[in-house]
């Protein structure tokens, strides 16, 4: 979760300087949930995300300074500068993809879950959505489907109560995104996303069933959002929460707390841990800043396979 | 009298003042009027006025459905892709209606959405996929490259009584025009010529006309002087002033943001080849993207797209060639 | 009205509407061996539907709308819509009711609220959705049925709409008629909830949306049900699916095949497909027309002379549609490019 904070943090102060270029969509608040859930997946399960999914792919395992020379529009980004912010892939670490467009991720991962039933494998597929992809059409296609042949796919909803600039009570009148999908008979469950221990367990359980052929799945992970839709969205669409709620409320001051309390880790280890972080992060952005510009040529390179 | 505004504005302005001249206008879609000092909200109020949820299917088959009942909806898209999952009630449903129906129902809906927003929204949120749209029968396509005629395009997609796509560059979001104050139209199907030239005849689309008139200023030193057209809507296709410029020029460079294949620039392109043939001294000249997805790094997002450079470059090419077939 | 109950007029009514609509179908399908080549392109009929169809638009007024799918041709009959011009429009003449231009899945009458059917499965939904609420605005009270079928249900736009229609309290009304089928595919091999054994209507708890399940063979339980429906959207508290299942006694449509081999009606799915003869005998025995009558003659509604008659009188009305029809000549050629813009 720190490092994905730290990351998000510098990615903000770069954006504003320019040199992370075009539309970025920060997770922070919700770091939870992806430290939650991939750190117990494997290279072999798919993880697909959406336009917010830098902290999804750090979690699965990606290397922080390609993540960010991807960013940054360099050679050595995850995909040479191709693809940038909302189009992460690290297929190394099973990091299938990110999308740009809302709900076109769903689909995509019931096709990773088919394959890797076909193959007799217990690999999983998990996507990462938020509660404005569930009212698309493109949503309740998948379910059906998911439903109906029973993949092992886990769909894992950051429930943030926003969609880009409205509330979800603008989208739909049901609150759940659990009650959505409940008429298809999918296991589901909804956790306190902020609470990464919550989500690590109940998350473990629908991995194990889903591993063992009880899927389809849906984690509704209810969470926050601290930043804008994205970098440089004012937000005047919300109240801005109040420093002590969100001292409540950060997912990495709650484990920090819990885990003083229960003596899972003695008081120095949360702050060598930041401190490792933001080392990572500063190294991260001086290897991107060495990287070259890919040359313009690569972009006819890469229009078809095989060529 | 004219008044200063940004070209995003300017369409608010079409749309606002259309709503109050008509109250069959609604204007609804994903992320509008959702505080209460939205101006449209405090308007018209939340019955012409509405949030959606993200369901393009669905809003653009609402729209349908209004107008088959009477209303004229407005649908704010936002992103041209975004149509994309909709595709069906774009190109199949509402073109189809008035003419499946032998008349009888009409579909006076504005589909409106921006386009071409390469400066790093990467591979899924820059297209310029307008070709898509221009041919389909029942289905007008307008295209403002000021924000004058986002104002008057707007007004007239509106009241046009057919589907219109109308495709707002983002790159241009915040350029400021002069915008006629009150009512003001700008038919579709009418092209504006604005440039006047002897020498090559230069048609240019959205953002890329204000690159066209770069490259004439600098093809001016070089004695050379183009004509520079600006079509506004994609269908109806104002050809014949193209032809009759072609006709005065002989030579015809076309700069489209989309790639080659399916592009503007390629109907176009067909169209004076087909009409104009024996008005043309140098064989057409299309300034196009490179055939690929939109990359998110900033130089090759560059090398991609038409710029000054190019236009100026293909407008020496076409009179570099000897006159064909003479 | 529908708080009035069905009297014996509307009894009657009822009984009409679905013979007229299973006499015009059979007429149809006829056309296709005896007068081979009239009818082109794709033709899907209600034959089997009729109770559904007019039981559902007896609880309608004439100021409420209705959009369905492309297997249209039932619910214009019940709504007055003149057959004549409805088989000329599938003969595809000049004088049909789209003049030609549409043909069978996309007949049109706007004067009678039947505002324009589309062919693609799930498309009409969203613009029932649409035309409802220009409804809500209006604020006449008028209220919008949305016909589709089961294979809809799996659109996205089946989704969108629905919950749409649930967060505005639109006055629609969504008539899911469930015939198991999907072409060439049933139900439980394509529907989650069908293969659980579940009831298709359950969906509708994802939008908060009330829903029924009714028996589509019985035109007084569909009347019923759709009859609340209508009350609770034209009261302003939104929208309702009622889930209604029928089977159709036709195949899914003519067979598909290039110009030069004769179309016609193959046999039901349940047998070419799934080899079910015993299946689709069953629904023959229940089909809802000869049901329905043999229930108002039994409980003296109608008497057999009577109803004999009225079959009578809606075998000549469908002999001239089909007259009408062969007899009208077909649009000029040159038509052809007129109606592209309004």
């Amino acid at each position: 979760m720190w490092r994905i904070r730290a990351f998000e943090e510098r990615v903000g102060e770069l954006t504003r300087a320019d040199e992370v270029y075009g539309l970025v969509h920060l997770s922070i608040g919700q770091e939870g949930v992806a430290a939650g859930v991939c750190g117990q997946l494997r290279a072999d399960d798919a993880v697909y995300s959406n336009h917010r999914a830098h902290g999804h792919v750090i979690a699965k395992g990606a290397p922080i300074e390609r993540v960010l020379a991807e960013l940054m529009g360099r050679e050595n980004g995850l995909c040479r500068g191709l693809g940038g912010s909302m189009h992460l892939v690290d297929a190394e670490h099973g990091f299938m993809g990110a999308t740009g467009v809302v709900g076109g991720n769903v689909p995509l991962a019931l096709g990773s879950a088919l394959a890797s039933r076909l193959l007799g494998s217990d690999a999983v597929a998990v996507v990462f959505f938020g509660d404005g992809a569930v009212q698309g059409g493109i949503f309740v296609e998948s379910v059906n489907l998911a439903a109906l042949w029973r993949l092992p796919a886990i769909l894992v909803c950051e429930n943030n109560g926003f969609a880009e600039f409205t509330p979800r009570s603008a989208h739909t009148n049901v609150e759940r995104v659990g009650d959505v999908v409940a008429p298809w008979g999918l296991a589901r469950e909804t956790v306190d996303g902020n609470d990464v221990v919550a989500v690590h367990e109940a998350f473990g359980r629908f991995l194990a069933g889903a591993r063992r052929g009880d899927g389809p799945m849906l984690l509704e992970c209810l969470t926050h959002r601290l930043r804008g839709h994205y970098e440089g969205d004012p937000a005047r669409y919300r109240e801005a929460l109040a420093a002590e709620e969100w001292q409540e409320r950060d997912p990495i001051l709650r484990l920090q707390r819990r885990g003083a309390v229960e003596g899972w880790f003695d008081g120095r280890v949360p702050g060598r841990l930041e401190h490792e972080a933001r080392t990572e992060v500063e190294e991260a952005v001086r290897l991107a800043r060495e990287s070259p510009f890919p040359p313009p040529s690569l972009v006819s390179e890469l229009v078809y396979a095989g060529l | 009298m004219a008044h200063e505004l940004p070209y995003i504005a300017a369409i608010a302005e079409a749309i606002h003042e259309e709503m109050e001249r008509d109250e069959t206008v609604l204007y609804f879609g994903q992320n509008i009027a959702t505080s209460e000092n939205d101006p449209f909200l405090q308007a018209f109020g939340s019955d012409r006025v509405r949030v959606t949820p993200i369901s393009e299917t669905a809003e653009i088959g609402i729209a349908v459905g209004a107008a088959f009942a009477g209303y004229r909806p407005v649908v704010e898209l936002y992103m041209a892709e975004f149509m994309l999952v909709a595709m069906d009630q774009v190109v199949n449903e509402a073109p189809r209606f008035h003419y499946m129906s032998g008349g009888q129902v009409k579909v006076p809906i504005v589909l409106k959405a921006g386009y071409g927003f390469t400066c790093g929204w990467a591979g899924q949120h820059t297209g310029s996929i307008y070709g898509m749209f221009m041919g389909v029968p029942g289905l007008k396509v307008a295209l403002p490259a000021t924000a004058a005629d986002a104002k008057g395009l707007m007004t007239a997609s509106i009241r046009d009584d057919n589907p219109v796509v109308f495709f707002h560059h983002y790159l241009l979001t915040l350029e400021h025009g002069e915008v006629p104050d009150g009512e003001y139209v700008v038919q579709l199907g009418e092209a504006a010529v604005r440039r006047e030239g002897g020498d090559v005849t230069i048609v240019a689309l959205g953002w890329l006309l204000g690159k066209a008139l770069k490259a004439a200023e600098q093809l001016a030193a070089e004695g050379i002087n183009a004509e520079v057209i600006d079509p506004r809507s994609l269908a109806p296709l104002d050809t014949a002033t193209i032809l009759e410029s072609v006709a005065k020029t002989g030579r015809l460079v076309i700069v489209d943001q989309s790639t080659r294949h399916g592009s503007a620039a390629a109907v176009i392109a067909a169209e004076v080849a087909s009409e104009g043939f024996s008005s043309l001294r140098a064989p057409i000249k299309l300034v196009c993207a490179l055939d690929a997805t939109i990359p998110y790094s900033e130089p090759m997002e560059a090398y991609l797209l038409p710029d000054e450079a190019k236009i100026v470059d293909a407008v020496q090419q076409v009179l570099g060639f000897a006159p064909v077939g003479v | 009205m529908p708080d009035q109950g069905l009297d014996r007029d509307r009894l009657i009514w009822i009984f009409t509407q679905m013979l007229r609509i299973r006499e015009f179908e059979e007429r149809v399908k006829r056309t296709f061996e005896e007068h081979p080549g009239v009818i082109r392109g794709h033709t899907h009929l209600a034959d089997g539907a009729e109770a559904s169809i007019v039981g559902s638009l007896a609880a309608i007024g004439p100021d409420d709308q209705v959009l369905t799918t492309y297997r249209c041709h039932g619910y214009p009959l019940a709504l007055g819509t003149d057959p004549t011009a409805m088989m000329a429009e599938i003969y595809g003449k000049e004088t049909g009711l789209c003049g030609g231009y549409g043909g069978s899945m996309h007949l049109t009458d706007v004067s009678r609220g039947f505002l324009g059917t589309s062919g693609i499965v799930a498309q009409g939904i969203p613009h029932a959705t649409g035309a409802a609420y220009a409804a809500q605005i209006r604020g006449k009270g008028q209220v919008v049925l949305g016909f589709f079928g089961d294979g809809a249900s799996k659109q996205g736009a089946f989704h969108e709409s629905l919950n749409i229609a649930s967060l505005w309290k639109l006055p629609v009304v969504y008539v899911m008629e469930n015939n198991s089928y999907n072409v060439v595919t049933r139900v439980e091999q394509e529907d989650a909830n069908a293969a659980a054994g579940q009831p298709l209507a359950i969906k509708a708890k994802a939008y908060s949306m009330p829903s029924v399940t009714v028996d589509g063979a019985d035109p007084v339980e569909v009347y019923e049900n759709v009859s609340e429906a209508v009350e609770r959207a034209r009261s302003g508290a939104g929208p309702t699916l009622v889930e209604s299942r029928v089977y159709r006694l036709s195949a899914h449509g003519n067979i598909i095949a290039p110009p030069g081999i004769p179309l016609h009606f193959p046999e039901h799915e349940a047998i070419t497909v799934f080899g079910n003869a015993e299946e689709f005998e069953a629904a023959k025995r229940g089909d809802p027309v000869p049901r329905f009558r043999a229930r108002l003659v039994t409980d003296g509604t109608l008497s057999a002379e009577e109803a004999d008659s009225i079959a009578e009188e809606v075998r000549g009305e469908m002999q001239a549609a089909v007259d009408f029809g062969l007899e009208s000549p077909f649009p000029a050629a040159e038509d052809a490019v007129k109606f592209v813009y309004a």
